[in-house]
C-alpha cells in the first residue's frame, strides 16, 4: 500500500486539515487566546495612535496657557521699544501653521477719572488667541480699527467702579491727548493685567504718542516640531536690535509634559504586553497539559518534533494575527473615542500603527507559545502512553 | 528455506539507576512470526515494547530491526525507524479525537511519506470498517476504535507489527472480532510481536516468549 501510493491530498492540505480541526475542537480556549491577543493588540493601537498625535494636540492644548515666546528691544542697545514693522517681520517668521497667537504690546501711564492706570495698546485678535483663558465680562473688541472702546482689567474696574458699557475718559499724562472710551468688556486675567486698561494699537500710538514704536511683542508657538531657540537666533541675525527667546518655564513644561505622558504610554504598552504574554502562556500550556496524549501519538507514529513545533507555532500565529486584525479595529476605535474624550477631535491614523501593533504582538505571541511548545517537544511518549 | 530474521536482540537491556527492568534479552524473530510475550505485572512486558518500538534506547545491547541496528540511534534517528517500520497498535485505541477514523489513518501517512484516501479507505475497509470513514473516534465502539488503530498500524506497510494488549479494553464480542484480525494478518504473512495477559490472544501465536523479572524464562513455539 504505501509502496504504490497515488497522492491525493497534499501534506500542506492535511496540515491545515489537522490545524483547523485541532483549533474548532478547543474553541474555549482559542476565544480566551484571541481575546487576550485582541485586547493587547487594541490598546497598543490606540496608544500607538494617540501617541503620533499626541505631541500635536497637547502642544496645541497646552497653548491655551498663553505665550511662550518673546519679542522685544535688544537688551544691549538701551532702547526700550522696537519699531512697530520690525515686529510684525519678527511675527510674520513663525510658520502660520505654528503660530497660535501674537500680539504687539504699547505701553503707557494715562489718567482715567478716578486716578492713573497702565495702559496696553494691543492686537486683540491676537490676543483673544494668545490669551484664551481670560474671563470676560461683556465681549471682546473683535475689530482694530475700533477707536472708541476699551477693555478693562478686572481689579482696574473695581477700582474705578467701572461696568460694562460705562464710559471712561482716559488722559495721556505726558501729551495732553484724552478721549471717552465705553467699556466693551471686563477681563479677568490673574495677573498683571487685571490692573490694566486695553485699547486697539492705533488708538493706543495716539493716546501715548509712541511714534510707531510698540514694547515689545508676545507670541503663543506651537512647539511640536518647531526648533523655538533656532526661530529666536533666526530672529535675532536677521533683525538687529531685536531680543527673542522663548519663554523658557513654558516651552520645557510642555517639552517635560509631553516625555512624561509619552513614557507613561510606552511603559503602559510593556505592561498590557506582558499581561497578555502571561494569558497566552497560561493558556497555552493547559493547552499542551490537554493534548498530552495526542502529542505522545503524534510522536509514536512517527511525527518530528519540527512538525510538533510547527503545529504549535501554526495554530498560535492563526490565533494570534486574528486577535492583531481585530486589535487594531478596536484599537483605532478606542483611539477615537481617547481623542474625542480628551482632545475633542479625531485621531489620524497612520500607517506606522500597523507594524508597531503587528510587530509585538506577534512576537509576545511566539514568546508566551515558546514555553507550552518546549513542553510538547519534551512530552515521552512511552510515559503518556502507556497513563490510563 | 528458512525466513530472513525481521527482528534480532543480543544483550538488550534496560537500566533505571540500580534497576533493571529488562536484562540482557537474546531474540530472534523471523518474518511473517506471530510473538506473544507474556508475563506478570512487572516482569518487563512494557519496557520491552518500548524498546522494540523504538520509544526507548536500551542502556546495553543490540537491537536489529529489519537490517538497522538501532541501539545507538538518536531520538531523530529513531522516530524515523518508528514511521518506516513499526506499526504500533495500543491497548487504549490512541486515536486523535477531532480527526475522523479516515484521517487517523491518513494521519500516519502524512508523517509517512504521502496522503492517498482511497488507500486508508481500503485499510479501513480491510478492518470491516468501510462504511464508518468519516465517523469520529467517540462515534465508534471500543472495538471499532481499535480497528481504526490496526489499520492505521497497517497502513505504511510496517515490518513489524507491535501491540500492547489490543483486547485489554475489548469486551467479549469485540475482542473476538480483534482477535480475527490479528489471524488474517497472521495468514497475510505480517510479523507480529503482541504483550499480553490474555491466554486466548497467546494460543494463536507461533510463540510464547515469557518474562520474569526482566529475563526470559520460556521461548518456545506454541504448538
Amino acid at each position: 500500500m504505501a509502496g504504490d501510493r497515488r497522492p491525493d491530498t497534499t501534506k500542506t492540505a492535511m496540515f491545515l486539515r489537522i490545524l483547523f480541526k485541532s483549533l474548532k475542537v478547543r474553541k474555549n480556549r482559542v476565544f480566551i487566546t484571541f481575546f487576550s491577543i485582541m485586547i493587547g493588540a487594541s490598546i497598543i493601537t490606540a496608544l500607538a495612535s494617540v501617541y503620533f498625535d499626541i505631541s500635536a494636540k497637547m502642544s496645541r492644548e497646552l497653548r491655551a496657557y498663553g505665550a511662550n515666546f518673546f519679542v522685544g528691544p535688544s537688551s544691549s542697545g538701551g532702547e526700550r521699544s522696537v519699531e512697530s514693522a520690525t515686529i510684525a517681520k519678527a511675527i510674520g517668521m513663525v510658520p502660520p501653521d505654528k503660530l497660535a497667537g501674537a500680539t504687539p504690546y504699547s505701553y503707557g501711564v494715562v489718567r482715567l477719572d478716578l486716578g492713573n492706570a497702565v495702559l496696553a495698546g494691543v492686537d486683540f485678535m491676537g490676543l483673544r488667541r494668545l490669551s484664551p483663558y481670560w474671563q470676560v465680562e461683556g465681549k471682546w473688541i473683535t475689530v482694530d480699527f475700533d477707536e472708541e472702546s476699551c477693555m478693562i482689567g478686572k481689579t482696574l474696574a473695581k477700582k474705578m467702579e467701572l461696568k460694562v458699557g460705562d464710559s471712561v475718559n482716559v488722559i495721556s499724562n505726558e501729551i495732553g491727548f484724552q478721549k471717552t472710551l465705553t467699556v466693551k468688556g471686563i477681563a479677568e486675567t490673574g495677573q498683571a493685567e487685571d490692573e490694566q486698561i486695553f485699547v486697539n494699537l492705533p488708538l493706543a500710538e495716539k493716546i501715548l504718542g509712541s511714534g510707531g514704536r510698540v514694547n515689545h511683542a508676545m507670541l503663543s508657538i506651537v512647539t511640536d516640531g518647531t526648533d523655538v531657540d533656532g526661530l529666536a537666533a533666526r530672529m535675532q541675525k536677521e533683525l538687529p536690535g531685536v531680543d527673542a527667546k522663548p519663554i523658557r518655564k513654558l516651552s520645557y513644561s510642555e517639552g517635560r509634559i509631553l516625555e512624561k505622558i509619552k513614557g507613561l504610554m510606552a511603559i503602559i504598552a510593556v505592561i498590557i504586553l506582558t499581561v497578555t504574554t502571561l494569558c497566552v502562556m497560561t493558556t497555552l500550556i493547559t493547552v499542551v497539559s490537554e493534548r498530552t496524549r495526542e502529542i505522545g501519538l503524534m510522536k509514536a507514529i512517527g511525527a518530528e518534533d519540527r512538525e510538533i513545533v510547527l503545529q504549535f507555532l501554526a495554530e498560535t500565529m492563526i490565533i494570534g494575527l486574528a486577535g492583531v486584525a481585530a486589535g487594531l479595529v478596536a484599537g483605532f476605535a478606542l483611539a477615537q473615542l481617547l481623542g474625542h474624550a480628551v482632545f475633542g477631535s479625531a485621531i489620524t491614523f497612520r500607517m506606522i500603527v500597523l507594524p508597531m501593533t503587528l510587530v509585538p504582538s506577534i512576537l509576545a505571541s511566539l514568546l508566551a507559545a515558546a514555553l507550552p511548545v518546549r513542553m510538547a517537544v519534551g512530552i515521552v511518549p512511552a510515559k503518556v502512553l502507556k497513563e490510563d | 528455506m528458512a525466513k530472513k530474521i525481521v527482528l534480532e536482540t543480543k544483550g538488550l537491556t534496560k537500566r533505571f539507576g540500580s534497576v533493571t527492568p529488562l536484562d540482557s534479552i537474546n531474540m530472534q524473530v523471523r518474518e511473517g512470526e506471530w510473538v506473544a510475550i507474556m508475563g506478570p505485572s512487572g516482569s518487563g512486558k512494557t519496557t520491552m515494547l518500548n524498546l522494540l518500538s523504538c520509544l526507548d534506547a536500551p542502556s546495553a545491547g543490540e537491537y536489529i530491526l529489519d537490517g538497522v541496528a538501532t541501539a545507538t540511534l538518536t531520538e531523530k534517528q529513531r522516530v524515523a525507524v518508528r514511521r518506516e517500520k513499526i506499526g504500533l497498535i495500543f491497548q487504549q485505541f490512541h486515536l486523535v479525537p477531532y480527526l475522523t477514523a479516515l484521517e487517523n489513518v491518513m494521519l500516519a501517512q502524512y508523517y509517512h511519506s504521502m496522503i492517498d484516501s482511497k488507500d486508508a479507505e481500503q485499510a479501513l475497509a480491510h478492518v470491516g470498517l468501510g462504511h464508518r470513514t468519516g465517523h469520529l473516534p467517540s462515534q465508534l465502539s471500543g472495538g471499532e476504535q481499535q480497528r481504526v488503530c490496526i489499520a492505521r498500524a497497517l497502513i505504511n506497510q510496517p515490518a513489524i507489527i507491535l501491540a500492547d494488549e489490543p483486547t485489554g479494553n475489548l469486551d467479549e464480542a469485540n475482542e473476538e472480532v480483534v482477535l480475527d484480525l490479528f489471524k488474517g494478518l497472521h495468514r497475510e504473512g505480517r510479523t507480529i510481536i503482541l504483550v499480553t495477559h490474555n491466554p486466548e490472544l497467546a494460543e494463536f501465536s507461533d510463540r510464547v516468549v515469557r518474562l520474569q523479572h526482566g529475563r526470559v524464562v520460556h521461548d518456545e513455539s506454541a504448538h
